[in-house]
C-alpha cells in the first residue's frame, strides 16, 4: 500500500500571553512526523491581535505548512479580519469558505475550511422558521454548510489525493459525547456533515467540543476527529491518511 | 443565592473580558458555591475565582476547577486512516 499523507491537527489552543512557550518546543521538527499542521479554530482566548501574535509566535515553530480556520473565540473582539491578515503575513493559511492544496512526498493534500456555526443535529436542530432573529441564527448555520460545500467542490477541481474538511464547529454529534446534550445545538451543525458526505471527503477535523470525544463518523462513514486540545491532551495528533486511489 | 443567580454568574464569567470562559459550571450546595469546569492555566483559574468573589454571593467557594492537561514531550499519537474498499 502506498505511503499515507500525514496530517497533524489540534484545535482550541486558546493562546494568550500566559500560555506562551507551551507549544513551540513541541512543534519544532514536526516535519519528521507530519506533512502539514491543521488548527481547528479558537487560536486565541479573547480574539485580540496580541493573542494572535502569541499564536503566531508559538506555531511559527512548525516546519510544515500551518493551515487554520478561526473559531468563535477568535471573533469575540471583532478583530477576526486583522487576525487572519496577521497569520497570513506570518506565512500561515487561514481558510474561511476556501481551500488550498499542498504537495507532499505522498501526494497532493487538499484542505477545505470553514468556521461553521451552531444549528444542531437530527431531532435537536434549530429550524429556519419564525422571527427574523431566529432565521438569522439558523440562516448563518445553513450558510456555513453551503460555503463549505462550495469550497469542497472547488477543491475537487484540483484533484487532491487526500481531501480533508477542516472546521471549528462539529459536523456530527458522535464526537460530542461527553458534552451536555442541552448544548449540542451550539456545538455543531448536521448540515456541515451533509456537505462532507456529498462532496466525498477522506477525513473531517473539528474542535470546539472540549468535553467531547475524539472519534466519530458521518452518516456516510467519513471519519471525523475532534482535535480540541482538552480532548486529545497533546500538542497535536497525526492522521496518516492513505490516498483513495490506492485502496 | 438561588439557581437563577448561579446561571447569571455563569454568564458573567462567560462574558467578562478577563475570563471569557464558557465551560465553567456553578452549583449551590448548602453554604458552598461549587465551581467546576476546565481552564488552561492557573492564571485563568484565578481570574474566574476573582470574578466570582466580586459578585459577593455570601457562599464559601469550593474550587473544583480542573486544569487542562498540558501537552508534554514524547511522540505524537498516529492513527492510520484507510479509505473504504468501495471508494
Amino acid at each position: 500500500m502506498p505511503e499515507p499523507i500525514r496530517v497533524a491537527a489540534v484545535g482550541d489552543v486558546h493562546l494568550a500571553d500566559d500560555l506562551r512557550g507551551r507549544y513551540a518546543p513541541l512543534l519544532e521538527g514536526i516535519s519528521a512526523e507530519a506533512d502539514a499542521l491543521l488548527v481547528a479554530g479558537d487560536l486565541t482566548q479573547h480574539g485580540t491581535i496580541d493573542e494572535a501574535k502569541a499564536f503566531a509566535d508559538e506555531f511559527d515553530a512548525a516546519d510544515v505548512p500551518v493551515l487554520t480556520v478561526l473559531g468563535n473565540h477568535d471573533y469575540h473582539s471583532g478583530e477576526e479580519r486583522e487576525i487572519a491578515q496577521l497569520l497570513e503575513e506570518r506565512g500561515m493559511t487561514v481558510l474561511e469558505g476556501t481551500s488550498t492544496t499542498i504537495e507532499t512526498r505522498a501526494g497532493r493534500l487538499g484542505v477545505a475550511g470553514v468556521k461553521g456555526f451552531c444549528l444542531g443535529f437530527s431531532g435537536r436542530s434549530a429550524a429556519d422558521f419564525g422571527e427574523p432573529q431566529m432565521k438569522a441564527f439558523t440562516g448563518h448555520g445553513i450558510e456555513t454548510a453551503v460555503v463549505l460545500r462550495r469550497a469542497l467542490d472547488d477543491l475537487a477541481g484540483e484533484a487532491p489525493d487526500v481531501t480533508v474538511a477542516l472546521s471549528h464547529f462539529a459536523p456530527v454529534d458522535d464526537t460530542l459525547l461527553g458534552e451536555p446534550k442541552e448544548i449540542w445545538p451550539f456545538l455543531g451543525n448536521y448540515r456541515l456533515g451533509e456537505a462532507i458526505d456529498e462532496a466525498g471527503v477522506d477525513l473531517a477535523v473539528h474542535g470546539h467540543a472540549h468535553a467531547g470525544r475524539e472519534k466519530g463518523l458521518t452518516p456516510a462513514g467519513v471519519p471525523v476527529r475532534n482535535v480540541a486540545q482538552p480532548v486529545i491532551q497533546a500538542a497535536f495528533r497525526v492522521y496518516d491518511v492513505v490516498p483513495r486511489r490506492s485502496a | 443565592m438561588n439557581e437563577q443567580l448561579a446561571r447569571d454568574l455563569e454568564c458573567a464569567i462567560a462574558t467578562d473580558p478577563r475570563t471569557h470562559e464558557l465551560g465553567i459550571h456553578l452549583q449551590v450546595r448548602g453554604e458552598h458555591l461549587v465551581v467546576s469546569g476546565e481552564v488552561a492555566s492557573e492564571e485563568r483559574r484565578d481570574m474566574v475565582l476573582d470574578v466570582i468573589r466580586e459578585h459577593d454571593t455570601g457562599l464559601e467557594i469550593a474550587d473544583h476547577i480542573m486544569l487542562s492537561a498540558e501537552p508534554g514531550p514524547g511522540g505524537p499519537g498516529h492513527e492510520r486512516i484507510v479509505p473504504p474498499p468501495s471508494s
